[in-house]
């Protein structure tokens, strides 16, 4: 006579892979989501953690233009357009001294060719913007 | 790939959103200020370009480095960008290795995740097969009380 207690149980569904692979599931699951936390957070309201606002295209687009340069790393575009960032960032900030000075709120083309007079490392822009 | 000339410019919402965050509140910036500063940081790109091409055709090396770059600023006069510069290098190269990381770990979850996923699709077939059924069993009892009738 059969014992109705000693039933199998059902068998428990066990996780496609080894059982020791849980873990890992699940850092790559608190990794994963982190990251979309971080895309999340760069994409909404921090422009300035964002790593490089200027798109990479232009940027490349821009490099390819000088006949004599072959090629570039992705590190070296990024490189360049970052320092471009700056740039724009420093000149802008020079101008805007000239502006103070004069006792205005707007930045003029003025102050930004007073600006680039003003500095030597700004001598290859000279005759550039006309 | 041919360049056109409205390609060398950078996008100008980009370089005024920078301006405008390098600069306090309440500043303004004409339009005029702002075009030219725009061209500046086309004419900047390409003298970078070529002051770090000639640090790599130095080193008869091809392809430009992140080394010429910096390299390249020493050159220019731009040392305060240096630091910054290596920082964010640092941080780019963080990120690419991060972005790198991640799709190989969805290339490697694609295999298991198939097997799994054409059991379950066998199961939901199954149970949708079970429910058309169903209905064409009362489709068919429908039209024989309808003949009846």
């Amino acid at each position: 006579m059969e014992d109705a207690e000693s039933s199998v149980l059902p068998p428990v569904p066990v996780p496609v892979g080894s059982v020791g692979e849980d873990d890992h599931d699940q850092d790559q699951e608190s990794r994963q989501s982190a990251q979309l936390d971080a895309e999340a957070e760069t994409e909404a309201e921090r422009p300035q953690q964002k790593l490089l606002r200027l798109p990479l295209s232009r940027i490349k687009g821009l490099i390819k233009a000088d006949p004599e340069v072959t090629l570039a790393s992705q590190e070296a575009v990024f490189a360049i357009g970052k320092a471009t960032e700056l740039f724009v960032e420093v000149i802008a900030k020079d101008a805007y001294t000239f502006a103070l000075q004069a006792k205005r709120k707007t930045i003029q083309r003025k102050d930004l060719d007073h600006a680039v007079d003003a500095a030597d490392e700004f001598a290859f822009l000279e005759g550039t913007l006309e | 790939m041919a360049e056109r000339p409205e390609d060398l410019n950078l996008p100008n919402a980009v370089i005024t959103r920078i301006i405008k965050e390098a600069l306090p509140d309440g500043v303004n910036v004409s339009k005029e200020a702002r075009s030219a500063i725009s061209r500046a940081a086309s004419v900047f790109v390409l003298y970078a370009t070529s002051c770090a091409n000639n640090f790599a055709m130095k080193s008869k090396r091809k392809t430009l480095s992140a080394a010429d770059v910096l390299a390249a600023m020493e050159e220019m006069e731009f040392d305060r960008f240096i630091t910054p510069l290596k920082d964010a290098l640092e941080a780019y190269k963080r990120e690419q290795r991060g972005k790198k990381e991640a799709s190989e770990l969805k290339k490697k979850d694609k295999k298991p995740e198939n097997e799994e996923h054409k059991s379950k699709e066998h199961e939901e077939d199954a149970e949708e097969v079970k429910m058309v059924e169903d209905e064409e069993q009362k489709e068919v009892e429908n039209e024989e009380e309808d003949v009846e009738n």
